[in-house]
C-alpha cells in the first residue's frame, strides 16, 4: 500500500482546521502540520516534509496566492491546493496563475476532490 | 424737582444775566484801567462759553461737555470779578483767578465723550482743581491790595496779614505745579489726537489746536512770572491766551455738530449701501467704511450651536484685546452679531451704536446666511462621514459573515460529509460528529442573529424601544439598570437612533470602560409650545472614563447619525470618573 500523503493545513480558523483534519484523516491522509497564517506556513513547509499543502487564500498576514508562489518556487515543491470559503466565481484568474495545482471551495473539500486534482 | 432741560435753560439764562451784571459792575469800577476792553471780553468770552455750553447741554444731554463749558463760563466770570469794586467779587476773583484754567483742562481731557478715561486723566484734573482752589486761596490771605499799590481796590475780605514775600514764594511753587499740569495735558491731548480714528481726528483737530495753544500760552505765562519778566510782556501773553480761550467754545460747538453730522452722514451712507451688499463680507466693508475703521471684523451669533462664526461660517471668538473693542448688536433684544473695532472708536461710542443699529437688520440677514453656510458645511461633512460609515459598516458585516457564520457552515459541511462516510463503518464516531455538527449549527445561528440585530433589531420593530433596550441589558455581561419613561408613539427613525446609541455605548462600556455597572435612561420630553419634542437617551457607567467622540470607538458614527436627525450628541467622560453618553433626538 502506498505511503499516505502528508498534508499541511494553512487556515486562520481553528474550527475549520479541525474539521479538515477529521475529514482527511478518515480518508487516509496524514496531517503533518497546521498553520494559522502565511509566515507559519512558510516556516512549517521548510521544516517538515510535505506532499500537499491546503492553503487558504485569505490569510491574516499574507495573500495565499503569494504564499503559493513562494512555496512553489522551491525545488521538490509540494503540491499546493488553494482553498477559500468563497466560490471560484468570486475570485479572479490570479488563482490559476498562482502556481497551485488547483482550487477547491472549502465546503466541497474531500479526499476524492483532492485525489482528482492530484492525479 | 426741575426737569433737566428746564434746569439747563435756567442756568444758561442766569449765565447771560451774570454777564450783564458783571459788565455793569465793571463800568463802575474806577480802579480798572481797561474797563471798556473787559466789558467787551466779559460779554464775548463769558457769553460765548455759557451760550455754547447751554446749547451743547440741551442738544447732547448725555454728554457732560456742555455742562463743563457752562462751568468754564462761570469760572471766567469769577476771574473777571477781580476787576469790579464789589469786595466779595474782588476777593473771590483773586482767590479763584485760575479756576477757568482747571475747567479748561478738565474739558480738553474729557472731550469729546464728556468722560475722563483713565486714572492719569482723573489725577491730572483733580490736581488742577486743588491747585486753583486751595493753591489760590492760601496766598490771598496774605496780600493787602493797598500795600501793593492799589489804593482804589476794594478790601480783601480774606486778608489775615500782609506777607508779600510768603505769597510770592507760594505763587512760584504754584506756577511750577501749574506748568506741569498744563504740559501734561498738552501731551495727553496731542497723543489722543494722534491715535484718533481719521474721521474723529478731523472733527476734533481745531479744538485740540486751540486747546493746545491755550495750554502752551498759560504755561509760558507761568514760566514768565517765575522769571520776573516785565508786566508788559506778561500782559501781552495774557491777552494772547484769551484768544484761543475765547475761541474754544465756538470750536467745541462746531466740533460737536461736525461729529453729529459725521455720524448722520456715516450712518446715512451705510443705510444707503446696505441694500447693495449681496455677498459675504460686503456688509463688513460697508461698516468699515462708515466707521472709518478698515480693520473692522464681524462675527455672527449662532444660537443653535451657541458660538460665533464669520461670514464664511467658520467659528470665531470675538474678544476685546489691546486696541480692539467689541460692540454687540441686538435686534429686538436678541443677540445678532458682534462688531470688533478699533478701540479709538470708543471716543464716539454712539457712532458705533448708531451704525450697528442701522445695520442690525442686514446683520441679521447675513447672520442667517452664515448660519446656513455653517449648517451646510456641517451637513456635507456629516454626509461624507455617513457614507464612509456606511461603507465601513458593510465591510464589517461582510467580514463578520465571512469569519463567523460562513466558517462555521463550511466546517459543518465537512463534518456532515465525514459523518455520512463513517455512519456505516463507525456509527459511534458518526454520532459524535453529528452532535458536534448540531452544536456548530446552533453557534452559526446565534452569530447570524447577532449580526441581524446589528443591522436592524427585530424586537425594536415588533415591540418598541423600551423592550429592545431591556433585551440589550439582559444580554449584557454586567448589571445594566434600565430606566425608561416613554409614552409610545416615537417615530421609527428616532427609535432606531436611540437604540443604536444605547447598543454602541454599552458595547464601549463592555470593551473599554472596565466598569462594574451601567445605567440606561430613556425619556420622552414633550415639546414646549411650537418646539418639537425629543427623545433623551443617556448611558452612564462607573468605569475609567476618557472616552471621546474622536477616539475611534464608534462614537463618531453615533454622533453623525444623531446629527443627521438634527439632534445633539455629547460624551462626558472625565478620566477616572466614569462615562456618560447623552443624545437628544428630535421627534418630528
Amino acid at each position: 500500500m502506498a505511503r499516505p500523503k502528508r498534508v499541511l493545513i494553512v487556515d486562520d480558523h481553528p474550527g475549520f482546521r479541525a474539521s479538515v483534519r477529521r475529514l482527511l484523516e478518515g480518508q487516509g491522509f496524514e496531517i503533518v502540520g497546521e498553520a494559522a497564517d502565511g509566515a507559519q506556513a512558510l516556516r512549517c513547509a521548510a521544516e517538515v516534509e510535505v506532499d500537499l499543502i491546503l492553503l487558504d487564500i485569505h490569510l491574516p498576514d499574507l495573500d495565499g496566492r503569494d504564499v503559493a508562489g513562494r512555496l512553489g518556487a522551491t525545488p521538490d515543491a509540494p503540491a499546493i491546493v488553494l482553498i477559500s470559503s468563497r466560490d471560484i466565481d468570486d475570485l479572479d484568474d490570479s488563482v490559476e496563475r498562482a502556481g497551485a495545482r488547483g482550487f477547491i471551495s472549502k465546503a466541497e473539500l474531500s479526499g476524492d476532490a483532492l485525489a482528482a486534482l492530484l492525479r | 424737582m426741575i426737569a433737566r432741560p428746564r434746569l439747563v435753560s435756567l442756568v444758561g439764562a442766569a449765565g447771560f444775566a451774570c454777564g450783564l451784571v458783571l459788565a455793569t459792575l465793571l463800568a463802575s469800577a474806577d480802579f480798572e484801567r481797561e474797563q471798556g476792553l473787559w466789558i467787551g471780553l466779559t460779554l464775548v468770552i463769558g457769553w460765548g462759553w455759557v451760550g455754547a455750553g447751554t446749547f451743547a447741554a440741551l442738544r447732547r444731554p448725555d454728554n457732560r461737555v456742555g455742562t463743563l463749558m457752562v462751568a468754564t463760563g462761570f469760572a471766567f466770570y469769577v476771574m473777571v470779578g477781580e476787576r469790579t469794586d464789589v469786595a466779595a467779587l474782588f476777593t473771590a476773583g483773586i482767590a479763584l483767578e485760575s479756576l477757568f484754567a482747571a475747567t479748561a483742562v478738565h474739558l480738553l481731557l474729557a472731550f469729546p465723550s464728556g468722560r475722563l478715561r483713565g486714572g492719569l486723566d482723573r489725577a491730572l484734573v483733580a490736581a488742577a482743581y486743588v491747585a486753583v482752589t486751595i493753591g489760590g486761596l492760601v496766598p490771598t490771605m496774605f496780600i493787602d491790595p493797598a500795600a501793593v499799590g492799589c489804593h482804589d481796590c476794594p478790601a480783601n475780605l480774606l486778608l489775615i496779614e500782609h506777607d508779600l514775600s510768603f505769597a510770592e514764594r507760594w505763587f512760584d511753587g504754584l506756577a511750577v505745579v501749574g506748568i506741569a499740569i498744563l504740559l501734561a495735558t498738552l501731551v495727553l491731548i496731542a497723543r489722543r489726537w494722534l491715535r484718533a480714528s481719521p474721521p474723529l481726528r478731523r472733527a476734533v483737530t481745531l479744538v485740540f489746536v486751540a486747546g493746545g495753544a491755550l495750554m502752551m500760552l498759560l504755561a509760558a505765562l507761568l514760566g514768565a512770572s517765575l522769571a520776573d519778566t516785565s508786566h508788559t510782556v506778561i500782559d501781552v501773553g495774557w491777552y494772547s491766551a484769551l484768544v484761543p480761550f475765547g475761541l474754544l467754545p465756538y470750536l467745541f460747538i462746531g466740533s460737536l455738530i461736525r461729529a453729529k453730522m459725521l455720524r448722520g452722514g456715516a450712518v446715512g451712507s451705510l443705510v444707503a449701501t446696505i441694500g447693495d451688499t449681496p455677498g459675504p463680507g460686503d456688509l463688513r466693508d460697508a461698516l468699515a467704511t462708515a466707521l472709518g475703521d478698515p480693520s473692522l471684523e464681524l462675527a455672527y451669533w449662532l444660537p443653535s450651536s451657541e458660538q460665533y462664526v464669520d461670514a464664511q461660517g467658520r467659528k470665531v471668538v470675538p474678544r476685546a484685546r489691546s486696541g480692539r473693542a467689541v460692540h454687540r448688536v441686538e435686534l429686538d433684544g436678541v443677540q445678532v452679531a458682534a462688531i470688533v473695532h478699533d478701540a479709538t472708536l470708543l471716543d464716539d461710542p454712539e457712532l458705533v451704536e448708531a451704525a450697528g443699529g442701522a445695520a442690525a437688520l442686514a446683520l441679521e440677514r447675513e447672520r442667517l446666511e452664515a448660519e446656513l453656510r455653517a449648517k451646510v458645511e456641517e451637513l456635507s461633512a456629516s454626509r461624507a462621514r455617513m457614507i464612509r460609515f456606511g461603507m465601513a459598516e458593510r465591510r464589517r458585516i461582510e467580514r463578520d459573515l465571512h469569519d463567523g457564520a460562513q466558517q462555521r457552515l463550511v466546517s459543518l459541511a465537512l463534518d456532515l460529509r465525514l459523518a455520512r462516510e463513517t455512519v456505516r463503518t463507525d456509527p459511534d464516531r458518526a454520532d459524535e460528529l453529528l452532535g458536534a455538527a448540531a452544536d456548530e449549527l446552533t453557534e452559526a445561528l446565534e452569530e447570524l442573529r447577532e449580526l441581524a440585530r446589528g443591522i436592524h433589531p427585530a424586537l425594536l420593530s415588533d415591540r418598541g424601544l423600551a423592550p429592545a433596550i431591556e433585551a440589550l441589558a439582559r444580554r449584557a455581561p454586567l448589571p445594566v439598570e434600565v430606566d425608561s419613561r416613554l409614552n409610545g408613539g416615537i417615530p421609527e427613525a428616532a427609535e432606531l437612533a436611540g437604540y443604536f446609541v444605547v447598543s454602541e455605548a454599552l458595547t464601549n462600556v463592555f470593551k473599554y470602560a472596565r466598569a462594574s455597572r451601567a445605567t440606561v435612561t430613556i425619556e420622552e420630553r414633550p415639546g414646549e409650545e411650537a418646539a418639537r419634542g425629543s427623545l433623551l437617551v443617556a448611558v452612564t457607567d462607573d468605569g475609567v472614563g476618557g472616552a471621546s467622540v474622536d477616539g475611534g470607538t464608534g462614537l463618531r458614527g453615533l454622533a453623525d447619525r444623531i446629527a443627521s436627525l438634527g439632534g445633539r450628541f455629547e460624551v462626558d467622560s472625565p478620566a477616572g470618573r466614569g462615562t456618560t453618553v447623552r443624545a437628544r433626538i428630535p421627534l418630528d
